[in-house]
């Protein structure tokens, strides 16, 4: 026994700063993620240039991601870590510069992105000086966390903690090497890979996004929480411990499944899906760890909201980690890519998994931080409920609008011909499903707010000023020692067996965490370097051509209007996509795209062979107003194209910037400009013969129709040369 | 000659399924470690702290 103890306190301050960050945010990105969803049946509601469903649909996400989520995350990791290792954190300092700094990110985000500034890689959209504070911020956070796990006063590291780890090293990695890039400008950046490479490397940050920011984090909260609230311990320790273990080793891999039938190459894609199918199993111990929890407590969780929100939340988890796998199947995934299917599936996750684990965990603190009791446990019964119906409506109307799309697009008639060749009919056919997503977020939204009211009477109920409690306990004897364990006798097999490196790493966090890295880091490289550096995985196509200066001009339009959150460039081998939208997509097109615009999801029709399939006039008519050309389209109006000049003068920074990474730009590098000037005086002219408006040789709808006349064209040659 | 020729050569689409059968077997000998019998009450009294932290007063 160690006769001196320590004093100290745990601060709580931040923690509450975190909790107003999340619930704040939290509906502000469900109130983006209502609009949008409005905006689908309704595309009046679409307030060109800057609040349109392309530039609005990314701040959706990032709010919900990284701004709800991740401060809902910030909230439980800094209670439970102090407490779970009886250290206050390091430095006070770092922790409010890791608040102050994640809230002015946020606040960026939702600044530049109405404003059209992305790189247009999804959940990475931000622009290259927003990504680098994100990288300041996150090793901040970073620094006073492991700084912390030195401090500890606990041996053992509770596996929470462990999720905690292997969120914060590998969000890092995963962030930096997925926003490389050059800039063309303040807040204009052309991602360092192109094609193939760009898309393998985004769905190996995105999908680990889902992985190391709304899953670890989050079981991690789970594990501490829900025996909290349970007042039991989690069902089995070893299962937790082998759930830690197979997610690290196992999801770092399944990036791929993004990707199946497009121009990656095969061996990747399955590799992707083999690994995805066998994180079935660790998820579900997972899922069954946390009910388990409640062994003997379900009489518990009719009368405590709170453990009802849990319940849900862990169900969720099982139902989208049993869904995820099964989408990651080639045959399924062919159905279920580019539909709301996907919608559905992510939002099983989010609004059920992450965002019930969040109000369960923020009304178990509240009472705690405000030191209070809860204004109204009723109101909490009342918000899950109204959020259960929501999520129920929510996701069995998108799972049918993902279902019915894509029969539709894949149904022959007898005739052997596509049953609906036109796009727009597979569209209309999921309005009344979209009104219902309608009706579904408002309830959960409405379940939200009533939860900040009750929250913030709760807090209005605080005392004059909070009590802050002294804890005392023994700082840890230098001595590497385990007084409960027994020794161990017998040899090596017995030592090993009996976990005794285990608990050694798990006693030096330093090292614990660098095994952590080194394990998703090895994972990466084997996945990586051969897709990067294998050259017949991206065999060259002679007639492919880097875009002109006006052509590049127009990509940056599609790029800031968002066109790629609902139109996808990737047409895959499949009769039914070759026989609606023309050949299939090759490798070799894309060794161009800085960064590629695939796309995952198709409200609209795929344009990889956009080019020339429609005259120039087509264009200008259909941005000016889509409903004048197509009238059930559900697009959003582009007027301001035909008012907003081109900037000609930046266009060679554009093109000097492409050059830098390796595009043989030739020529343009010294008189961009003016090649983009002759093209776009050129098409203006053909414009205007064939009827169309005058005077557009200086305004961006001429750009952007250039670009859409390209994608498609250098196949098109190859075939007449 | 440039760096993706001599990877290209190296023939590095085997390694792939290297580290996958690599990771399996690490995930094999993770598993067979938690499951061995003994060490019980270790993983009791871990599964324990998230319950005994608020007023600790035990050494440890």
């Amino acid at each position: 026994m160690n006769a001196r103890l320590d004093s100290f306190s745990y601060d709580d301050d931040i923690v509450r700063k975190f909790l107003w960050a999340t619930m704040i945010w939290g509906l502000v990105g469900f109130l983006i993620g209502l609009i949008i969803a409005i905006q689908l049946p309704w595309p009046g509601f679409n307030l060109a240039p800057y609040l349109t469903f392309g530039r609005l649909r990314p701040l959706h996400t990032n709010a919900v991601i990284f701004a709800f989520a991740g401060n809902a995350f910030f909230t439980g990791a800094y209670y439970s870590t102090q407490r779970l290792l009886k250290a206050r954190m390091w430095s006070d300092a770092l922790s409010r510069f890791h608040f102050w700094g994640w809230q002015a990110i946020i606040v960026a985000a939702a600044v530049t992105l109405p404003l059209g500034l992305t790189q247009s890689k999804e959940y990475a959209e931000l622009e290259w000086p927003i990504d680098i504070a994100i990288a300041v911020v996150w090793v901040a956070f970073a620094v006073n966390y492991f700084v912390t796990l030195t401090k500890r006063r606990e041996r053992h590291i509770y596996v929470a903690i462990w999720f905690y780890i292997a969120s914060i090293i590998t969000v890092a990695l995963l962030h930096i090497f997925n926003n490389l890039s050059v800039p063309a400008g303040a807040f204009k950046s052309y991602s360092l890979y192109a094609g193939v490479q760009d898309a393998f490397m985004q769905w190996w940050y995105g999908h680990n996004a889902v992985a190391f920011f709304l899953t670890t984090p989050f079981l991690g909260l789970m594990y501490y929480f829900m025996p909290k609230a349970a007042d039991r311990p989690v069902f089995s320790y070893r299962l937790s411990i082998l759930h830690f273990w197979s997610l690290v080793f196992l999801y770092i891999w399944a990036g791929p499944h993004h990707l199946h039938y497009t121009a990656l190459p095969d061996w990747a894609s399955t590799l992707g899906m083999l690994f995805s199918v066998m994180l079935w199993m660790p998820s579900w111990g997972g899922m069954v760890n946390g009910l388990l929890t409640l062994r003997g407590a379900w009489h518990k969780v009719t009368e405590d909201p709170i453990l009802k929100f849990f319940v849900v939340a862990v169900t969720a988890y099982g139902m989208s980690t049993f869904e995820g796998p099964m989408l990651s199947i080639k045959s399924v995934n062919a159905l279920a890519h580019y539909t709301d299917w996907i919608i559905a599936h992510v939002h099983t996750g989010a609004l059920g998994w992450n965002g019930f684990l969040t109000f369960g965990m923020i009304y178990w603190l509240a009472p705690r931080l405000f030191q209070t009791e809860l204004y109204s446990k009723n109101l909490v019964n009342l918000h899950f409920w109204l959020a259960t119906f929501g999520i129920l409506l929510y996701v069995v109307a998108i799972y049918s609008a993902g279902a019915t799309q894509g029969l539709m697009w894949r149904a022959f008639d007898e005739t052997g011909r596509l049953q609906y060749p036109d796009f727009v009919e597979t569209v209309i056919r999921l309005i009344p499903m979209y009104w219902v997503r309608v009706v579904g977020g408002t309830l959960y939204i409405t379940g939200a707010t009533i939860g900040c009211y009750n929250l913030f009477k709760t807090w209005a109920k605080r005392p004059a000023t909070y009590e802050v409690p002294v804890v005392q306990a023994a700082p840890l004897s230098a001595k590497d020692t385990d007084e409960h364990a027994p020794a161990v006798a017998g040899g090596l097999l017995a030592r090993f067996t009996h976990m005794g490196w285990h608990r050694k790493w798990e006693g030096m966090p330093l090292f614990f965490s660098v095994m952590t890295a080194v394990a998703v880091i090895i994972a990466s490289l084997f996945e990586i370097i051969p897709t990067f550096l294998i050259k017949s995985n991206v065999p060259t196509i002679a007639s492919v051509k880097p875009y002109t200066p006006l052509e590049l001009a127009g990509r940056n339009i599609y790029q800031r209007e968002g066109c790629f959150n609902c139109h996808s460039q990737m047409i895959r081998p499949l009769t039914y996509e070759t026989e609606r939208y023309g050949d299939y997509s090759k490798p070799g097109e894309s060794v161009y795209e800085h960064p590629f615009l695939w796309g995952s999801r198709r409200i609209g029709p795929d344009l990889a062979r956009e080019g020339g399939k429609f005259p120039d006039l087509w264009h200008v008519r259909h941005m000016y107003n889509p409903r004048e050309v197509t009238q059930k389209s559900i697009m959003p109006a582009y007027p301001h194209l035909q008012s907003n000049t081109i900037d000609f003068g930046s266009i060679q920074k554009l093109v000097d910037a492409m050059a830098m990474i390796g595009v043989p730009y030739g020529d343009a590098v010294n008189k961009a400009p003016a090649m983009a000037k002759a093209q776009a005086e050129q098409l203006a002219a053909a414009i205007e013969a064939a009827g169309g408006p005058k005077g557009l040789a200086d305004k961006e709808i001429v750009a952007l129709t250039a670009y859409l006349q390209r994608p498609g064209r250098d196949l098109k040659n190859a075939g007449t040369q | 000659m440039r760096l993706s020729d001599i990877m290209g050569a190296a023939n590095l689409s085997v390694y792939a399924e290297l580290a996958m059968i690599l990771f399996l077997a690490a995930f094999v000998v993770i598993m067979i470690a938690i499951f061995a019998p003994g060490r019980k009450h270790t993983y009791d009294a871990a599964s324990r702290m998230p319950l005994d932290d608020e007023h600790p007063q035990t050494p440890r």
